[in-house]
């Protein structure tokens, strides 16, 4: 045993030099020859400033979170509090959780009691998969008796605003879609990165109008751009179309 | 599915189907000993290694000897890597400032390692340093590669050929990283950088943002830990979205490069093994078994996720068309889209790698459950490299002892005849890890530590832990994420549980080529059981579902079967 040990040592030592900082060094190095902007993280600059990378996405929000209606907006994020390069992640959210697709009943509906419930007890008049938060804001999966929840002057429970439901009522209010119109899946829902740069194209023509609105730019102009910031499929048939929306807005503001 | 899922696939089996053979040629031609192509360049490299370590390469051992060398160089590598995780924050080349890891989570994340298993308790970003990814994780992804093909060399020669002798562990490792891993990595490497992955050493930059906020833009030594990461199956990524991250997997194109790095070498190292035996029909068979399971679960949870979350409201469209890529989209990239994010991820989960390009835990019931399969039958469809091999001729061998009780001849394989020894160590390599997942896995299932971790209600949460377990015994090292892993009882119980999973089976393997090697070989008469042919095929196929299946059944029962018709 001991001659293996002692052999493994060298090797190890060997190893940890050659493929520990050989190789890295050698790709970095070629990479830095032949493929410069990419290797760097494919930056972006405007007017001499770094704007983001094509590849990560970024918030288009004001400084209190509200999305800013004059730019296209990404998908919902679970990176840190939102577009965070310092903390990619999902929200791991299983396909059943509440906090996903709301109470829907039947499935995971729970009485103000704690039993489960054939029924919601907290279904507003818009969304009847409603989760109430308490009065802190923090949404209540487990309701027990003497819970205290947070409610809407009218009386009616305040829902968590990061549920599919919640967030489709939301994308239809602010693109000014009909009440029961389509809302495309990617809009609703959060990507494995949290840091997903594109939206699926219908996600774009849905968001067009209400973008030539606060642009005051005429909507065909609006559709053009996203049209051209549309790349296809990859070598035809390799994942799916998409619209790069930091390319995107880029664009907008160059349009002034 | 959508023809653009089934387009997705018939790439990906296409080019499996052509290159692997090749590959498996060109291995073979490298480890069956004499004249190799590429020696003028890879001699010269080779040479030095071998006076470093005084090992004579001409030098053939005993299973014994190769087991203790395996295990010693396990043990130094752990040490290693424990030491650079435990000092990181002193150290040079930490750009972003990771402070030392704490004590277990540096256990678990040696352990994890060292066994190929990449399960990973700490936030790439934040939590690692650019010299511990670089001079510790990756050399740990050569090296566990490395081990695995050559465990399988080791047991080829015992189970196949006439010496006494499994071959010589150091000249095996040594020929496995110079002649195949690092060409291949440096190629991989060079062409995910080509398409946007990063490599660079500059540490977080600060984008203002257009909205007028900051971003934090993310760096590092990235794409050369990534071409390695799937090429020596590992799965382990740099920052904490892994495959999903765009600097990691930029593009639809890179998504399926990816795949192909994890399965075109398990697919080749079987091609080898019916050159280096000289049955290559047996190898087709072998082959064969792998593909079938391979499509199994991977076709199936495609179509699970493009058929999407049947509990989102009607009105959240998750029909496919042209622009929309519809399915069940949540801890999905948009450039994947459903189907491509499930070929990617469950695709390898039958590997050892688990390199997801997407959330588990957010999958359909039956698309998680797809997963779950891909590991449960044992890491065969086509297994990580070597250890896949390894792991299907032990499952061989049980096929062939049924058949033979069955038509009540002495069971042979390759001509040997396979006896009570050699059966007592296939059913302890049968048993080592569905014990360890099952009894761990429950026991977590009760106690605080255990179950406290779950993030999800219900039987989903009961998923998530006996997929824990699952992916740290089989060394797979994907997650169901939501589950809080970096706590004291799962450092230690996963950390354990991967070592078992990893080493166990490795000197299971070996004892098994060794009991066989040097054995007489009988002549073929017209009453031998054919073990290429599809008859066997299929045999094998069977006895794979039910050792698996019958084994975790209940527990599959009580996650996702459970959760599919419950809600």
């Amino acid at each position: 045993m001991r001659r293996h040990l002692v052999a493994s040592i060298v090797m190890l030592i060997g190893v940890t030099v050659v493929l520990g900082f050989g190789y890295p060094l050698l790709i970095t190095g070629l990479s830095q020859l032949f493929f410069r902007h990419q290797a760097d993280g494919s930056l972006i600059y405007r007017d001499g400033t770094l704007v983001g990378s094509a590849l990560l996405g970024q918030s288009f929000t004001d400084s209190r979170g509200n999305p800013l209606p004059g730019y296209f907006q990404p998908r919902p994020s679970d990176a840190g509090s939102g577009y965070d390069g310092g903390d990619s992640g999902a929200s791991n959210l299983g396909p059943s959780n509440p906090l996903l697709i709301g109470f829907v009943a039947g499935v995971n509906t729970v009485g103000l009691g704690g039993k489960p419930s054939k029924t919601n007890p907290f279904a507003t008049k818009s969304d009847p998969a409603c989760v109430p938060v308490n009065p802190q804001g923090t949404p209540v999966t487990s309701p027990a008796p003497g819970q205290r929840y947070a409610r809407n002057p009218d009386g009616s429970y305040v829902c968590d605003p990061d549920t599919v439901p919640e967030r489709a009522i939301a994308y239809r209010r602010f693109n000014g879609m009909a009440p029961d119109a389509p809302v495309p899946v990617d809009a609703v829902t959060a990507s494995a990165s949290g840091l997903d740069p594109d939206i699926s194209v219908q996600n774009a023509l849905d968001q067009a109008p209400r973008v030539a609105r606060a642009r005051h730019l005429p909507l065909s102009r609006v559709l053009d751009l996203v049209h051209r910031y549309t790349s296809g499929r990859e070598l035809v048939f390799l994942g799916e179309p998409t619209v790069n929306v930091l390319e995107l807005n880029l664009a907008l503001d160059r349009l002034r | 599915m959508t023809l653009a899922g089934w387009e997705q696939l018939l790439f990906i089996a296409t080019v499996t189907v052509v290159t692997a053979p090749l590959l498996g040629r060109y291995l073979a031609a490298t480890f069956r000993g004499g004249k190799a192509p590429g020696d003028r360049v890879f001699l010269p490299l080779e040479r030095p290694v071998y006076a470093a370590l005084r090992v004579n390469p001409e030098s053939s051992w005993s299973w014994r000897a190769y087991a203790a060398a395996v295990l010693a160089f396990g043990l130094v590598s752990i040490l290693l890597l424990y030491l650079i995780l435990r000092l990181q924050g002193h150290l040079p080349l930490n750009p972003t400032h990771a402070p030392d890891m704490p004590p277990l989570l540096s256990f678990n994340t040696a352990a994890s390692f060292i066994t190929g298993t990449n399960w990973q308790a700490y936030e790439g970003e934040t939590a690692a340093s650019y010299l511990a990814q670089m001079a510790g994780l990756v050399v740990a992804q050569f090296t566990a590669g490395a081990v695995g093909l050559a465990v399988a060399l080791a047991v080829i020669r015992g189970i196949t050929g006439s010496a006494r002798t499994v071959g010589n562990f150091w000249v095996d490792l040594t020929r496995s990283l110079v002649r195949v891993f690092v060409p291949l990595s440096i190629l991989g490497a060079l062409v995910l950088v080509g398409q946007g992955a990063v490599q660079n050493f500059s540490g977080f930059r600060t984008a203002d943002t257009l909205a007028g906020g900051t971003q934090q833009i993310p760096g590092g030594p990235v794409s050369s830990m990534e071409a390695i990461k799937l090429l020596g199956t590992n799965g382990g990524s740099f920052y904490t979205a892994g495959g999903a991250h765009p600097f990691e997997n930029p593009t639809g194109f890179t998504n399926m490069f990816e795949l192909l790095l994890v399965i075109v070498l398990p697919f080749a190292i079987v091609m080898m093994f019916g050159r280096l035996s000289g049955r290559p029909r047996q190898a087709y068979a072998i082959a064969a078994v792998m593909a079938v399971i391979f499509l199994g679960h991977t076709v199936v949870s495609m179509q699970a996720e493009v058929h999407g979350n049947h509990l989102l409201p009607t009105s959240v469209s998750q029909v496919v068309s042209g622009t929309n890529p519809g399915g069940n989209m949540e801890g999905k990239e948009t450039r994947f889209g459903p189907e491509a994010s499930a070929l990617m991820t469950v695709g390898t989960m039958g590997t050892t790698a688990g390199a997801t390009d997407s959330a588990l835990d957010s999958y359909t019931p039956v698309g998680g459950a797809g997963a779950f399969v891909g590991i449960l039958l044992g890491e065969i469809s086509p297994g990580g490299d070597g250890g896949g091999l390894s792991s299907i001729l032990v499952l061989a061998l049980l096929a062939v002892f049924v058949a033979g009780l069955m038509v009540g001849r002495t069971p042979e394989f390759f001509g040997k005849k396979i006896r009570g020894p050699q059966m007592k160590l296939v059913v302890a390599y049968t048993l080592t890890i569905p014990v360890v997942v099952l009894v761990l896995g429950s026991t977590a299932l009760v106690i605080e530590p255990g179950y406290s971790s779950i993030l999800n209600p219900g039987m989903h949460g009961l998923s998530e832990v006996m997929y824990a377990y699952a992916s740290s015994a089989n060394n797979n090292g994907s997650a169901f994420a939501g589950l809080s892993a970096d706590t004291t009882w799962y450092n230690l119980t996963l950390g354990l549980v991967m070592l078992v999973g990893r080493f166990v089976p490795i000197v299971l393997a070996l004892a098994i080529a060794g009991s066989l090697a040097g054995a007489r070989v009988h002549a073929r008469t017209r009453a031998t059981l054919d073990t290429s042919g599809p008859t066997f095929a299929a045999f094998l196929f069977g006895v794979i579902l039910i050792v698996g299946g019958l084994i975790y059944f209940p527990m599959l029962i009580l996650g996702p079967i459970g959760e599919r018709f419950v809600t």
